[in-house]
Order: structure tokens, then C-alpha cells, then sequence
């Protein structure tokens, strides 16, 4: 398993992440991640053929309500908590650029 | 007047009900004290001083009118600052989160206020549950009340500090790779941890989803049985949670039953590399229980050395996937953000550019990684078959022994600053307890008897139960500690 993650991948990753590290960071964060990341090696030799992946905590399945319509109560809540709100809503800044500026 | 430092959950019941003191004076006199020590400490982010005193003033009244009182009434509790209570700021220690109220009770925080208990206020964290210090909180640095260059542990280092300082009687924490029992054994208190499943998630702002649960921190084991059977159940709003019918062994151990618990020892935790004083508490450990009539046996758990390799995969896919959310819009703006002329996708960067801390960040990318297009197989999918063999050792283990005896922390509370600069070696604080969590067993951490006679620091010791079946951990707990 080739984890050979350079700058390029770390800028691809933190597109995704939608986040950046100061530039003078950047470093640190790519040989901390490489260093774990060569730490993951020794599962390599782990024979895992025939294993089921645990792909959770517990082993319950169909936990499932009834299919019964009922009342939202919490629409509108914690609204009033928000720094800004209206009617049940919260109040952010405006996120589109105005392509027609008047 | 009694003093704050020897109170705990069972006392403060009998106390009250037999009326030496009001729960309304004893809050108050919380508050004093906490005022007076916190400085020093840092255990708390938040107080809730006015619900508080409003809450207690409340049993006092119930405590006139005759009415029977929930073991819990009055009681003043630290709450992590992850776990929900509605009305009152929520930050999980981080800028993100710095201005957000809860809009609603978390099950636990629910259950406890049917009880009439009292929440002094909410305690620091390591930002986001994601350490092993409470260093990587974004607000203040909590220091290990006996030793106050010494980190308390983490990520539930305030919850642990507080019960420590005795500036609450008992608390909740939360733990996915070790964050309730590492810091309840560098703080000297009990820590347990429940079978994933045992107590609803709902309100517990996600870290791992597969690997979270709430539990009690308290100064002894029995205070840990009554605070874990007040929050313990199922809840519909949490799909992973299950109603266990604990009987009455939970609150009173029968000690025939549990003298018959047949206790091993995984010789892969028992290897070199601990540190000596630690060895020293674990010898202690082994021959007072072997005192109390138990046998000791010697198993294998041979795939425990890939468990923190396994967490460091699946935990960061988790918490990538969870903070998601976080977008410096939907729950709190992130101070120091200028929104103007940024459109939404640079907002979005700028809010969790600033908004999350260094740790936070690096397990993000890390997630994102093992979980991207290209490696989910060699990485994500291959933790999971791992993860699976893992708890398969301990259902194997489980078939010869009732209860596991283990290290909580290869060395005891380290100076603050002494790991912040590699983050592999603070991962590695945790390889006891992380694989606990993967297999979703209950474990406690218990201080050893009289510790301070072999160590100056906390020393703590971890026992391992079968899936629900704390009833076994809790019970050994308590004659382990009745030996004192």
C-alpha cells in the first residue's frame, strides 16, 4: 500500500476537509500524517481474507419506528438561542456574491 | 458544617434526607469554593450558577413537603462540556462552538433532572473529545489537582479534575478511545466507561459514532453504580441503544457471586515498556484481589498491538464524517471570521480554518484520507476486518475469564507540554483502553489502594467486563476498594 502523500495530496484533502492550515504549518501536518500514516503499515501483514468488517458498534439492526405519521415539535427550536433569528429562523449573513452589482 | 471534600453520591443522599444541610447551602457553598480553587485548576468552561442554585432551592422545598427523594436530588454535578443541557452554551472547548446554546437536553442530562440533581457548570476538554491531555482544548489548559505541572489527562481532564478538587461530588465524561478511564486514573478517581449501547448518545455531540459513550467519573465505585444506573437505558432517539435489566446486583454486589469471578491477564499488556511505578500498583492490584479469594489466570489478546493503528483509521473516518457539520453558519459564528466578500465555499474554509484547532484538523485530514477514493480499501475497509478481530480476541478471552485486569496508562500524569510536540506519542498514552472501545466492552478505571504510598502520582488500574455485564466490573470494583 503506497501511502505516499505529498503536498499535492494534502491540498486535494483539505478541499474536501474545506479547510486550510497556515502555510508555515503545512509542513508539520504532512510528516505528522506521514509518520502515522507509515505507523498503518503493520496492518499490512494482518491476513484479513475471510473477515467480516465490524462496521459498527453494536450488532442491532432494523431499529425501526413504527411508520406512523406524527407531529414535528422541534421545528423552529433553538432558533431563539441563535445570535440572530426570525420567525423560527436563523439569520446568517448573506452567502451568494451578487452577480449584478446595482 | 461538613466538608465538601469528603461528600459523594451515596453520603449526600443520607445526609439530606436525614436534613444535616440544605441542598440550596451546599451548592452555594460549592460555588465559594470553586471560585476560590478554580483558578488554580481550570476544570471548569462554564458555570451554571443561577439554574443551579434554582434547582437546589427546589429540593429543599420537596424535602419539606415530605416527598421522597431520587437518590440523585440535589446531588452537584460537573458536566463535560460535549453533553447538551438546554438553554446554556455548549462549546466542546472549541471556537466553533464558542457561542452555541443547546436547544435541547441531552437522554442523560434528561434522566438527571427527572432525578432533581444539580449541574454546577460544564468542564474542559481536549477540543472535540480529540486528546489525551485536555492540552488541545481551545480555551484554557486544565491542571492535574495533584500536581499542577502535570496534565489531568483527557479528553475528559475537566470532569476528572473537578471530582478530584472535590469541586463537584461526581461527573459525567465521555470516552471513545480511553477519554473517561486515562483521565480518572491520572486524577486518582473512578472512571467507567459502559458497553457501547448501555447509555443513549443523544445530546453527546459525536466524536466516533461506533466508539462514544457517556459515562460516570466519581470517587468511588459505588458513587460510579448509582450515577451509571441513573443514566443507563435505552432510548428511541438512539437507535445503538439497548434497555438492559441490571437486577439488583448493580447497586448491591452479591460477594459470593463475585469472589467466583475468575480475573485474566492479557500478557501483551503486561510486556516491557510500562513504566515501573506503574508495574509496581499493578502487582498491588493483583495480590489484593487474589487476597479476596478470586483466580487469576494468564490469556492473550493477540491482536491488541494493532488496536491503535485500527483507531487511528476508523476514529478519524468517523470524525471527519461527524464534523462535517461545522460550518461556522448552522450552530454558532466563529469569532474573528470577516464574512465580508467571501463566497460560500471560501466561508466555509475560513470558519473551519479558524474555528477548529490543530488536532482536530489533523484527524479531519487524516479521515478524509483513509476514507477518499483510492485507499478506503487499504486502509478504512481493512481497520474495519481488523476491528473485528480484535473484539473477536476478547469474545475468545471472555470464554475462560469473566473480567480482564489491565494497565489504565503505560506511565503515570506527564508535565504539561511534554507530548504536545508528537502527536504519535500521545496516541500511544491510550493503547490500554483503546481496545475496549472497538470491541465495545464496559471498563473501569480504579484507583489503587493506597496509592500514594508506592507513587507521588495517581496510579489507576483498568478491569474489562463482558458486554453489559458492568454488574461484574462494578462489584469487583467495590470489594477492591473496601480492601483500602
Amino acid at each position: 500500500m503506497d501511502s505516499n502523500i505529498n503536498k499535492e495530496t494534502l491540498k486535494h484533502l483539505m478541499e474536501l476537509a474545506r479547510l486550510e492550515v497556515g502555510g508555515d504549518k503545512e509542513e508539520k501536518l504532512l510528516k505528522d500524517i506521514k509518520s502515522i500514516l507509515s505507523y498503518f503499515e503493520e496492518l499490512q501483514s494482518l491476513d484479513t481474507q475471510n473477515i467480516e468488517p465490524m462496521t459498527g458498534g453494536t450488532n442491532l439492526k432494523n431499529v425501526f419506528r413504527g411508520d406512523e405519521e406524527r407531529e414535528n415539535s422541534f421545528r423552529g427550536s433553538g432558533a431563539e438561542l441563535f445570535p440572530e433569528s426570525q420567525d423560527g429562523f436563523l439569520k446568517i449573513p448573506a452567502i451568494f456574491k451578487e452577480k449584478n452589482a446595482q | 458544617m461538613i466538608s465538601l471534600r469528603d461528600l459523594t453520591l451515596k453520603n449526600f443522599h443520607e445526609k439530606l434526607v436525614k436534613k444535616e444541610f440544605l441542598a440550596l447551602e451546599i451548592a452555594q457553598a460549592f460555588f465559594k469554593y470553586i471560585k476560590e480553587t478554580d483558578q488554580k485548576i481550570n476544570a471548569y468552561v462554564n458555570l451554571l450558577e443561577e439554574d443551579a442554585l434554582k434547582d437546589a432551592e427546589r429540593v429543599d422545598l420537596l424535602i419539606q413537603k415530605g416527598e421522597d427523594l431520587p437518590p440523585l436530588a440535589g446531588v452537584p454535578l460537573a458536566i463535560k462540556d460535549v453533553i447538551l443541557i438546554k438553554g446554556h452554551l455548549a462549546t466542546a472547548s472549541s471556537k466553533m462552538l464558542e457561542n452555541y446554546r443547546a436547544s435541547y437536553d441531552s437522554t442523560v442530562i434528561k434522566k438527571l433532572k427527572e432525578q432533581n440533581a444539580v449541574f454546577l457548570g460544564k468542564t474542559n476538554l481536549d477540543e472535540f473529545a480529540m486528546g489525551s491531555s485536555t492540552e488541545n482544548s481551545a480555551f484554557k489548559t486544565t491542571k492535574n489537582p495533584y500536581d499542577l505541572e502535570r496534565v489531568p489527562g483527557g479528553s475528559s481532564g475537566g470532569s476528572a479534575a473537578a471530582v478530584a478538587a472535590h469541586i463537584a461530588v461526581a461527573s459525567l465524561g465521555s470516552d471513545t478511545g480511553g477519554s473517561i478511564r486515562q483521565p480518572a486514573g491520572f486524577c486518582g478517581i473512578v472512571g467507567l466507561k459502559p458497553t457501547y449501547g448501555a447509555v443513549s448518545r443523544y445530546g453527546l455531540m459525536a466524536m466516533a459514532s461506533s466508539l462514544d459513550q457517556i459515562g460516570p467519573m466519581t470517587k468511588t465505585v459505588e458513587d460510579a453504580s448509582i450515577l451509571f444506573s441513573a443514566i443507563a437505558g435505552g432510548d428511541k432517539m438512539d437507535a445503538t441503544s439497548q434497555n438492559i435489566n441490571y437486577g439488583e446486583e448493580l447497586l448491591n454486589p452479591d460477594f459470593k457471586k463475585v469472589k467466583n469471578l475468575t480475573v485474566g491477564l492479557p500478557e501483551e499488556f503486561f510486556a516491557k515498556g510500562i513504566d515501573k511505578t506503574v508495574s509496581a500498583g499493578l502487582d498491588q492490584v493483583i495480590k489484593e484481589i487474589e487476597s479476596l479469594g478470586l483466580k487469576i489466570k494468564k490469556i492473550s489478546l493477540p491482536h491488541a498491538k494493532y488496536a491503535l493503528s485500527c483507531y487511528y483509521i476508523i476514529m478519524p473516518a468517523e470524525v471527519s464524517a461527524n464534523l462535517a457539520k461545522f460550518d461556522g453558519l448552522r450552530y454558532s459564528p466563529v469569532n474573528g471570521v470577516d464574512r465580508k466578500n467571501l463566497d460560500l465555499s471560501e466561508l466555509y474554509k475560513q470558519n473551519r480554518s479558524v474555528g477548529f484547532g490543530e488536532e482536530v484538523k489533523r484527524r479531519a485530514i487524516l479521515g478524509t484520507f483513509v476514507l477518499s477514493s483510492g485507499y478506503y480499501d487499504a486502509y478504512y475497509n481493512k481497520a474495519q476486518k481488523v476491528r473485528s478481530l480484535i473484539k473477536k480476541d476478547f469474545d475468545e478471552a471472555f470464554k475462560t475469564v469473566d473480567v480482564i485486569l489491565s494497565p489504565v496508562s503505560p506511565t503515570p500524569p506527564f508535565k504539561i507540554g511534554e507530548k504536545t510536540d508528537d502527536p504519535l506519542e500521545m496516541y500511544l498514552s491510550d493503547i490500554f483502553t483503546i481496545p475496549i472501545n472497538l470491541a465495545g466492552v464496559p471498563a473501569i478505571s480504579i484507583p489503587v489502594n493506597n496509592w500514594n504510598k508506592i507513587s507521588p502520582l495517581p496510579l489507576g488500574f483498568q478491569l474489562i467486563g463482558k458486554h453489559f455485564r458492568e454488574v461484574d466490573i462494578l462489584g469487583l470494583g467495590r470489594y477492591y476498594e473496601e480492601l483500602k
